[in-house]
């Protein structure tokens, strides 16, 4: 079970950054929740104004006492902290989720993203360096203005291979594509759209290719408690364990909260159908 | 409790009466939103509630309903949870031993799908550790089948009261749904029927439709809204049944503030209950009570249970219960 090391903090905006129309990159100083994230967690914002329910948002950099989020504008959140101006106060929760583990063996790694799906990467790929472990990193989007964060990620001095749906950035295709054109990773690690990461579990397990992606749906509380964004889950498995079974059930699958028992989960304990 | 010592601050009496149930405070953590508390013991204490409600459990495991289950909506959200539990027998065998070491008072919930599941899932409920009463949710308006839910009806709602009154001996709480025309004969069926207490009120039933998708959010089309944005719904629903009822009642629906505790308190509630405004700010117990307690005093009241009905003509003397 991960550890549920979180704070509840008052964070103040200290930079806002437009990447491309509609996405944002801003930095936040929040040094509790910094000093401890990890790789695939992400915080609650409570963003000002009538809204009931936090935001998830993936932690993307995190340095000494700042962290920064790399989002889009979906809805009237996401709209709303985009024209927060720099120095606003907001309460955040975090860090939340469990992390993706890094292997004590030195093999290499192949990181598949997808879109904004690279943002648990930033904190990957330096644990990688740290550790000095071999990663590749493959990113895939509809097109070249959906592809945000690499140039951050190739800052670090990683190699990343592109592709685009409509080949206007990199090879064209999509990840899964890439991914079969190469030798046979020895770990993948993935994040993106569900019907990407669908693709990707059915490549890794074939292929009994160790897997482990970070999940999303609709949060409500981000704390575990409303059962909201519930993910079927092969039974047993270690994240299945936030739902407790009952004795006389012949059920083939649990059900596990994306939002604290993952957002990490194996490939092959994710059950995309029930 | 009140005390005056020297210059000390009188300290404000928080207790309040839920049938013979006693809460240290008016303040509780509505059912569905808060576990057992512990999810929320990293930010905060829960035993600043008064008493937790159990997410409401069935006779049987259920799964509750596909997903995308949950969607925000302005000032609230929408639930269609579908009553996820892990049914009866698993919750007495493997949930309700660690009761004993709960943070504060325990409310358990019940739901069913008839009266005598509600009678037979209730009963096991009575005399566990730390629960002081028990809530039947004959509201849950997630449910597929409009038969149901129970407290559409007075007849159906009374059944159950009844059923569930003849099996337990702790106080009895009916939570109703604010989705029909009249509260009040509900309320009043409750009562009649021995109910100690009413909860009021459950979610609003209503739906988001994902225009770029061109289909409902929800995969169960509708669910229950919560939060500020059924907050006048919910003080007049309060206000409604006041006039009717003598047992006391739980107000809750999108209190985020003690501003909006005392709404409900002085609409005739006796106590209040948080539930999605946990999710925004789980320090959300403690402000709410000191500034109901800051009210009591401003308005010089040595009892928080003396806000209740102050707004309502029902209670003709303008200080404490009827
Ligand atoms: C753990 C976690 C981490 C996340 N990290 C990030 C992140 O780092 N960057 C980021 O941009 N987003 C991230 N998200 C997604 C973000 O939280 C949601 O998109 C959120 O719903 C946006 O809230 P909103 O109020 O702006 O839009 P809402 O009002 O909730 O949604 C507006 C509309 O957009 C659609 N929509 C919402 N989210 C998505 C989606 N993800 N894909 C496709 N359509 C969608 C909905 O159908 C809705 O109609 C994360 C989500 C989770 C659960
Ligand atoms: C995610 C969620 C799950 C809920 N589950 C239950 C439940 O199982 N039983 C019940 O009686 N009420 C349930 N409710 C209703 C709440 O207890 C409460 O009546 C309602 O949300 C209004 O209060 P609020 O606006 O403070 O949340 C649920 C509410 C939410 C948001
Ligand atoms: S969002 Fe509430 S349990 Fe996951």
């Amino acid at each position: 079970m991960p550890a549920h090391q979180q704070s509840l903090e008052d964070a103040t905006l200290v930079s806002r950054e437009f990447i491309a129309p509609g996405f944002w990159h801003l930095g936040l100083r929040s040094p509790h929740i910094a000093g401890r994230a990890g790789a695939a967690q992400y915080v609650a914002v409570d963003i000002p104004g009538d809204f009931a329910v936090r935001l998830p948002l993936g932690i993307w950099t995190a340095d000494g006492d700042t962290l920064s989020l790399l989002f889009r504008e979906w809805g009237t959140r996401t709209e709303r902290l985009a024209r927060l101006p720099v120095g606003t106060t907001l309460s955040l929760l975090g860090p939340l989720g469990n992390r993706f583990t890094t292997p004590t063996s030195a093999k290499g790694a192949t990181i598949v993203a997808g879109g904004l799906g690279i943002v648990p990467f930033w904190l990957l790929a330096k644990e990688y360096q740290r550790a000095g472990i071999a990663l590749e990193v493959i990113v895939g989007a509809r097109s070249k203005d959906l592809l945000v964060g690499v140039d951050t990620l190739r800052e670090l001095g990683i190699t990343i291979a592109t592709c685009t749906d409509d080949g206007s950035d990199g090879t064209q295709g999509n990840v899964i594509d890439l991914l079969r054109a190469r030798p046979k990773p020895d770990l993948i690690y993935g994040c993106g759209p569900p019907a990407m990461l669908r693709a990707l579990c059915s490549f890794a397990n074939e292929r009994h290719v160790p897997c482990q992606i970070s999940m999303e749906e609709t949060f409500g509380c981000s704390l575990g408690t409303c059962w909201g964004c519930v993910v079927p889950v092969r039974r047993g498995c270690d994240q299945a364990t936030g739902y407790p079974r009952a004795p006389a059930d012949s059920r083939a699958y649990d059900l596990a909260r994306v939002c604290i028992d993952g957002t990490v989960f194996q490939a092959a304990d994710v059950l995309w159908q029930r | 409790m009140a005390t005056l010592n020297g210059s000390a601050q009188p300290r404000i009496d928080t207790r309040v009466r839920i049938g013979s149930a006693r809460l240290k405070n008016p303040l509780v953590a509505a059912s569905g939103c808060y576990n057992r508390g512990a999810e929320f013991a990293r930010v905060v204490d829960p035993a600043a509630y008064g008493a937790i409600v159990l997410k409401s459990i069935t006779a049987q495991p259920r799964l509750g309903n596909a997903m995308p289950r949950v969607a925000p909506t302005p000032a609230g959200m929408l639930n269609a949870i579908g009553l996820q539990g892990p049914g009866i027998e698993y919750f007495l065998t493997h949930e309700a031993p660690a009761l004993a070491s709960a943070p504060t008072a325990i409310i358990a919930s019940v739901a069913g799908f008839s009266v005598a599941e509600f009678a037979a899932v209730a009963a096991r409920m009575d005399g566990l550790p730390n629960v002081v009463a028990i809530e039947l949710d004959v509201s849950c308006p997630n449910v597929d089948r409009e038969g149901e839910c129970f407290a559409a009806d007075p007849d159906s709602t009374a059944a159950v009261v009844a059923a569930v009154k003849e099996r337990v001996s702790l106080p009895v709480i009916a939570k109703l749904t604010p989705n029909v025309a009249d509260i009040k004969p509900i309320a009043l069926a409750a009562q009649s029927a021995g109910a100690d207490a009413v909860s009021l009120i459950n979610a609003v039933r209503g739906m988001a439709v994902d225009v770029t998708a061109a289909r409902p959010v929800l995969a169960n089309v509708s669910g229950g809204l919560s939060g500020p944005a059924i907050r006048p719904i919910a003080v007049n629903a309060v206000w409604e049944a006041a006039k009717v009822l003598r047992i006391p009642i739980i107000g809750m629906g999108g209190i985020e503030t003690g501003r909006d505790a005392l709404e409900f308190l002085m609409a005739g509630a006796t106590a209040v209950a948080i539930g999605t405004a946990n999710f925004r700010d789980p320090l959300v117990p403690l402000r709410v009570l000191r500034d109901i307690e800051k009210e009591a005093e401003r308005r010089k009241l040595s009892t928080v249970a003396a806000l209740t009905g102050l707004a309502h003509p029902s209670f003709a003397t303008k200080t404490g219960t009827r």
